[in-house]
């Protein structure tokens, strides 16, 4: 029996390791007969689930709203959970060798994937949910967080009463970095003195850790917090409710969540630059793009992120602070605010 | 500047904290010492409660019933450590590599019901979850009130568990078979004791609890249901039967200190204490690390851990 166990072990840990490539391979292997026509093939590779409430969400219903508007000219498809660094080079190398004309990965773990692939297949588009490297058939999309934060902080800053506000993000990556920075001036500009708090959870889904990390927060007198995205917002949402506290989102308006609490939040509007990527792309310019122009912002000056609707239940606000609200998001919208020099 | 972080506010937040942060970590690991301590590692528990979650989600949203939805998500726990009973006991497979197995089967399981059920939504559905209860009288008093007698529910009969878990395995015949199987299955075999049935009545009783759990993070602790809701507690619950020596009450404390732990760096983060973010996010497990460390050294296993037991073989 003793002498057996690693023979066993060995056997099933080989199974187990199979299982996660079969489920890999699963995923893809419908490649459409249909897309022999001139339809433009387009595939999206999310790193989560195309329902969470947020970055992959939001991304979702961007590319779908483009393609359900060209049916006749765009082919999409999309896969779900491509996570693991592992899984991602063989996911993105299989679209490019099926044909795949545009190709979209949706994360910052997908950069060096991307990069690789897109040098071996010259004929298709790469598309990188944010980064910093490209080749000369790849370019990036982001978010300027820093923008719509600055405009949160604004707001948080003026709701508050206590002179203590929030912050909440998943990990400290880089435009949750830049957001939360956007958030600091924001509150700033408008109370040089406030207290603002900040916290990291260390996973972007994590909801109950996010919950507690509010709670903590409210129950320390802060009035305001802002989440900067994905799963986690939906336990700050609920802490705001629980604690009958003000909360702004993020991605999505997540008023629905919490009818009393919301305040506001930031939308994103991914369209503002899936539309122009395609026309780059059906031009040619996409080719010849200049370096510093191979990000493709979405900011509130081009209208990919703006602010829901203000959702004063307690009575905050005054129509001066509003009209300073309303300011600010000009402000931002005509790209007057300098920035500090990210890294 | 210390005194304006350690105020009475501060202890009362972090404690309160605590207890909630414990209590989802604490069931399983209740239900986990019966299972382990009959000889059977389950490490499935982090799928059993996903599997709990989204059942008692599901249930409570579209019947509107939070106990119904808390019954069902036990119900589900259990049926689903079926499973892993019949792998450990009946097939004699490797309880490591099954338990792992049930995990990612039950992560990819809870995914796909809550799919099916719920659909593709823009904002997720949500219900109104267990409300905390002050108990009368005793919330009212300063501190211990608010730290101790203001949670949900599900919280108190969390904490009841353990006096429970306590007579069962210390007072009740039932208790001393599970040892008896645990310990020395073939002396137990002997006297009549059925192994494989008092085994699997410990990993069901297992599954009941760590289904509860479960369903107590999307319809007590959160109103919602998502992926990762579980977020490796059925792990850390796993590794806290093992720090508490298979004890149920040191099993209680372990949770506590993980819970605090949690707590205590989401605070100092909150307060800009000049340590990174990701040292901090660390302190609960290095704690849990350090405390499994210094307790692991004297825990005494049952003697037939993880071993299935089979008459014909000696």
């Amino acid at each position: 029996m003793r002498k057996n166990l690693k023979a066993r072990i060995a056997l099933l840990l080989g199974i187990l390791m199979l299982l996660p490539m079969l489920y890999a391979c699963g995923g893809k292997t419908a490649s459409d007969e249909a897309g022999e026509s001139k339809k433009l093939k387009v595939a999206l590779v999310l790193p989560g689930k195309k329902d969470d409430v947020s970055f992959n969400q939001a991304m979702y219903e961007g590319v779908s709203a483009y393609a359900a508007a060209h049916t006749d000219t765009v082919d999409l498809k999309i896969v779900e959970n491509v996570y693991e660094v592992a899984d991602i080079e063989p996911a993105l190398s299989d679209f490019a060798d099926q044909g795949y004309d545009v190709i979209f990965g949706h994360g910052f773990q997908f950069m060096e994937p991307l990069v690789n692939v897109a040098d071996k297949f010259p004929e298709s588009y790469f598309l990188l949910g944010t980064g910093y490297m490209f080749r000369k058939n790849s370019a990036i999309y982001d978010v300027a967080l820093e923008s719509g934060g600055y405009l949160m902080g604004v707001i948080a800053a003026l709701a508050s009463e206590t002179g203590k506000i929030g912050v909440i993000g998943g990990a400290d990556a880089s435009e949750m970095v830049r957001g939360h920075a956007g958030y600091r001036m924001g509150a700033e500009s408008v109370n040089p003195n406030i207290e603002i708090q900040e916290i990291y959870t260390g996973d972007w889904n994590d909801t109950a850790a996010a919950y507690e990390a509010a709670v903590g927060m409210y129950d320390s007198g802060v009035d305001v917090i802002w989440h900067s995205g994905d799963g986690i917002g939906l336990g700050v949402v609920q802490a705001a409710v629980d604690k009958d506290k003000y909360v702004l989102g993020n991605v999505q308006d997540q008023k629905s969540l919490g009818e009393k609490n919301v305040l506001s939040g930031i939308q994103y509007h991914w369209e503002a630059v899936i539309d122009q990527i395609f026309k780059d792309i059906a031009s040619g310019a996409f080719l010849n793009l200049e370096d510093d122009a191979r990000i493709y912002w979405i900011t509130i000056a081009n209208g990919g992120m703006e602010y829901t609707p203000i959702n004063d239940t307690k009575g905050k606000l005054t129509q001066d602070e509003l009209k300073t609200i309303e300011e600010a998001y000009q402000k931002l919208k005509n790209d007057e605010i300098t920035w500090p020099a990210w890294n | 500047m210390l005194e304006k972080i350690f105020t009475t506010g501060f202890f009362v937040s972090l404690l309160a904290s605590t207890i909630r942060l414990a209590t989802p970590i604490m069931v399983p690991a209740l239900g986990q010492i019966y299972t382990q301590r009959a000889g059977i590692l389950n490490l499935g528990v982090e799928g059993t409660m996903l599997m709990g979650a989204v059942t008692g989600f599901a249930v409570a949203c579209l019947t509107g019933s939070l106990w119904l939805g808390l019954l069902c998500g036990m119900l589900t726990g259990m049926l689903w450590s079926a499973i892993m009973a019949w792998l450990s006991i009946t097939m004699k497979a490797n309880q490591v590599i099954a338990g792992l197995g049930m995990n990612i089967l039950g992560a990819g399981l809870a995914a796909y019901i809550y799919r099916v059920i719920f659909g593709v939504q823009s904002l997720p559905p949500a219900i109104t979850a267990f409300q905390s209860i002050s108990v009368p009288g005793l919330s009212d008093i300063p501190i211990l009130g608010a730290v101790f007698f203001q949670h949900n529910a599900l919280v108190y009969l969390g904490f009841l568990l353990l006096p429970l878990n306590w007579f069962i395995l210390e007072k009740t015949t039932f208790g001393l078979k599970i040892k008896a199987v645990g310990e020395h299955p073939r002396a137990a075999d002997s006297k009549g004791v059925s192994v494989a049935g008092v085994r699997y009545a410990a990993v069901l009783i297992g599954g009941l609890y760590a289904g509860a759990a479960g369903a107590f993070m999307t319809i007590a602790y959160l109103n919602t249901f998502t992926e990762a809701v579980i977020g490796g507690r059925g792990y850390i619950a796993v590794a806290v039967v093992i720090f508490a020596r298979f004890l149920p009450v040191r099993a209680m404390w372990g949770a506590l200190l993980f819970g605090f732990a949690s707590a205590l760096q989401m605070r100092l983060q909150a307060l800009g204490v000049a340590i990174a973010n990701q040292l901090m996010l660390m302190l609960p497990y290095i704690m849990t690390i350090i405390a499994l460390v210094f307790a692991s050294n004297k825990a005494e296993f049952p003697s037939a851990y993880t071993i299935p037991y089979s008459r014909m073989e000696r």
